[in-house]
């Protein structure tokens, strides 16, 4: 632990002592022995004044069965691309739960940059992290994402939710066309689920309409 | 050149929804009716009751319905929708074996039979491919992500409020209803209970003239971050606490939040703005014809937050200072000509130049009844019902922003259209929580 002169931060202390702590001593609890509860508050207050300087912290959580799920609350909302570093380090390295965990957090911040590595454990035999990886593509949504979840679709309809939310991710970013390829591409099954057979349905409709 | 026949959106909606409002074929009813085996053996009776005899509808007009964490509220909620004819209650779903009990015992007291499944898997329930619809009870932190895999399974949606925990979840729940084209309802009531649905009448015909402030009765918004003392954790098929807990982050085990003092905890609750802003916050968003938007600022004045919408109205989320006897959820419209203030005892007070217009109701605010008839309606038409998930996103969405400008302690901008506040990072952060794995929404 650094010598900074400071007195060290207490463990035992109240949620409402934590939650006025500045980012140092947060990061000096996550880091020391302190209780659980200390250390998760820590994580939920780095949530909302966390920078690049918690990430270290909180990324070496990742694979902590108990807050794996705390430090990626942590990291989710920091600005910083870092925190997209650390996730797909950790997406290739965890299994199981604390994997999809931090597919669903690369998905959530739409990480361009973890495409590649997603195709790769979409197509790996965990069907769970298979799933979780074609959904975070689909939040993803961009053309890469798209290619990469047309090209498993033509083997699998299992994607076909993810190929929904991507087909409304390429529109928001003006790529109609492949939109419409994806869309085009779904319907083509004939063993889409009813209700994602309407969705695809409506949202090519939607989306050919001047 | 593409091989698919276009087929006309209106035609295949229609289609599609003929067979989603007969998706119980008379084979699927018996199936769920009859003893597993019964089929293949002894001469199959028919109960009339299948072919709509004595007065009952035939299997092909019911809807099917399952539960899912239902506890008292749902309870009451389940009652309701048990009075109606077409629904027929055949699964629950529960991470409380107690519960799943109760209600096996309900359902089947009712029909009379011994059919009704239980679940401790929410998986397993919205796989079945016979449940037409769902009532999702829960507590407040499963509600949007089992609305979100019960539209992506194909279902229709009543769920208890509030239906979010954050901006981002409202936003989430919104866009997975409408890219599935579920029917959502959300269990707010008073948007089908007379007194409101009267007073809000008077203010979009005029009646109050132009509209300059509504007020909301919300509750004092603090909640705490603490933990109970952990307790043994109880065997997985007594209580399954990695399930209760869901998207929420882990903590110790204490029989207090699986009994239902979860309330109050960050962690579990949406905390005291939204509690009754759900309600209240969503009438007053009604009242000003802002279904599809929000209020564009937000300051915490003590327990209370003062709002402005971009028409210039104004929104006060208040917890005190009601008139007496109204009852809960109340809700005061000022016009500039004139005011009225109403709440859940269905009593109502105007300004005198409008006493004329007082009308007497009796149906309580908190009666699910009408609600639930028109999310049994809008099942079987595919309209839209009042409380549907783009109003109800917005003004959970109203409720969310405020309460993060209380966390805060300071007066934010909110732009509705990109859904994000204007120039304060920090409240960028706060709008959402990321998700317990596995789950995701």
């Amino acid at each position: 632990m650094p010598d900074t002169g400071a007195a060290p931060v207490p463990v035992q202390l109240k949620a409402e002592e934590i939650m006025t702590l500045e980012q140092t001593k947060l990061i000096e609890l996550l880091t020391s022995d302190a209780p659980d509860f200390a250390r998760a508050k820590a994580c939920q207050r780095l949530a909302v004044i966390g920078t690049r300087e918690a990430v270290p912290a909180l990324a070496a959580l990742l694979a902590d069965p108990k807050f794996s799920h705390y430090a990626r609350y942590g990291l989710e909302p920091i600005p910083d691309p870092s925190v997209d570093d650390a996730l797909r380090e950790a997406s290739g390295k965890l299994t199981g739960r604390l994997q999809i965990g931090v597919i669903n957090s690369l998905g959530n911040r739409r990480d361009t940059k973890a495409v590649e590595a997603l195709a790769r454990l979409m197509d790996g035999s965990d069907a769970d992290v298979a799933a979780a990886a074609a959904a975070a593509l689909g939040r993803i949504g961009d053309g890469s994402a798209a290619k990469e979840l047309q090209r498993v679709l033509d083997r699998t309809k299992t994607v076909a939710g993810a190929c929904l939310e991507c087909c409304e991710g390429l529109l928001t970013k003006g790529n109609k066309e492949q939109a419409l390829a994806l869309y085009e591409a779904l319907l083509l099954r004939s063993d889409l689920p009813p209700a994602v057979r309407l969705a695809a349905t409506r949202g090519q409709q939607a989306t050919r309409r001047p | 050149m593409s091989s698919i026949e276009i087929m006309p959106l209106d035609q295949l909606i229609s289609e599609e929804m003929a067979v989603k409002r007969t998706s119980v074929s008379r084979r699927q009813f018996l199936k769920a009716t009859v003893p597993a085996g019964a089929l293949a053996s002894a001469p199959l009776i028919i109960p009339g009751s299948a072919l709509g005899k004595n007065g009952a509808l035939p299997a092909s007009e019911r809807i099917v319905l399952g539960g899912i964490g239902i506890g008292s509220r749902g309870g009451l909620v389940l009652s309701s929708f048990m009075s109606q004819p077409e629904i027929q209650f055949v699964a629950i779903c529960d991470i409380r074996a107690e519960r799943r009990d109760a209600i096996k015992t309900k359902a089947d007291e009712k029909y009379g039979n011994k059919d009704c499944a239980k679940y401790s898997n929410i998986h397993e329930i919205l796989a079945r491919p016979d449940i037409d619809a769902v009532l999702i009870a829960t507590g407040d932190r499963w509600h949007t992500t089992a609305s979100i895999l019960a539209a992506r399974a194909g279902k229709d949606i009543y769920c208890e409020k509030p239906c979010s925990m954050t901006i981002a979840e409202s936003l989430a729940l919104a866009d997975t209803v409408r890219r599935f084209g579920c029917v959502y309802q959300a269990g707010t009531q008073r948007r089908n209970v007379a007194n409101f649905t009267y007073v809000i009448g008077l203010v979009h015909g005029g009646t109050l003239g132009k509209l300059q402030t509504v007020h909301a009765n919300t509750q004092d918004p603090k909640v705490t971050h603490n933990w109970l003392p952990a307790q043994p954790e109880p065997p997985k098929d007594v209580v399954d606490w990695d399930a209760w807990l869901g998207p929420c982050p882990w903590r110790p085990f204490h029989s207090d939040y699986v009994r239902g003092r979860w309330r109050g905890y960050f962690d579990f609750h949406g905390g005291g703005i939204l509690e009754w802003g759900s309600h209240t916050v969503d009438l007053c968003q009604w009242a000003n014809k802002a279904d599809n938007s929000a209020p564009v600022e937000y300051e915490p004045q003590g327990k209370d937050v003062i709002c402005l919408y971009a028409n210039g109205v104004k929104l006060v989320m208040r917890e005190g200072g009601w008139q007496k006897d109204l009852g809960t959820c109340c809700v005061r419209f000022e016009g500039d000509s004139g005011w009225i203030e109403t709440g859940d005892f269905a009593r109502m007070n105007l300004s005198d130049n409008l006493k004329d217009k007082h009308k007497t109701f009796t149906e309580r605010g908190t009666t699910p009844d009408g609600h639930v008839r028109d999310f049994l309606n809008c099942v079987k038409s595919r309209a839209t019902p009042r409380s549907n998930a783009d109003a109800t996103s917005q003004s959970h969405i109203a409720c969310h922003a405020a309460y993060i400008a209380w966390q805060l302690g300071r007066k934010l901008k909110y732009d509705p259209v990109k859904n994000e506040f204007v120039g304060d990072a920090e409240a960028n952060r706060m709008r959402s929580r990321a998700i317990r794995e596995p789950w995701r929404v």
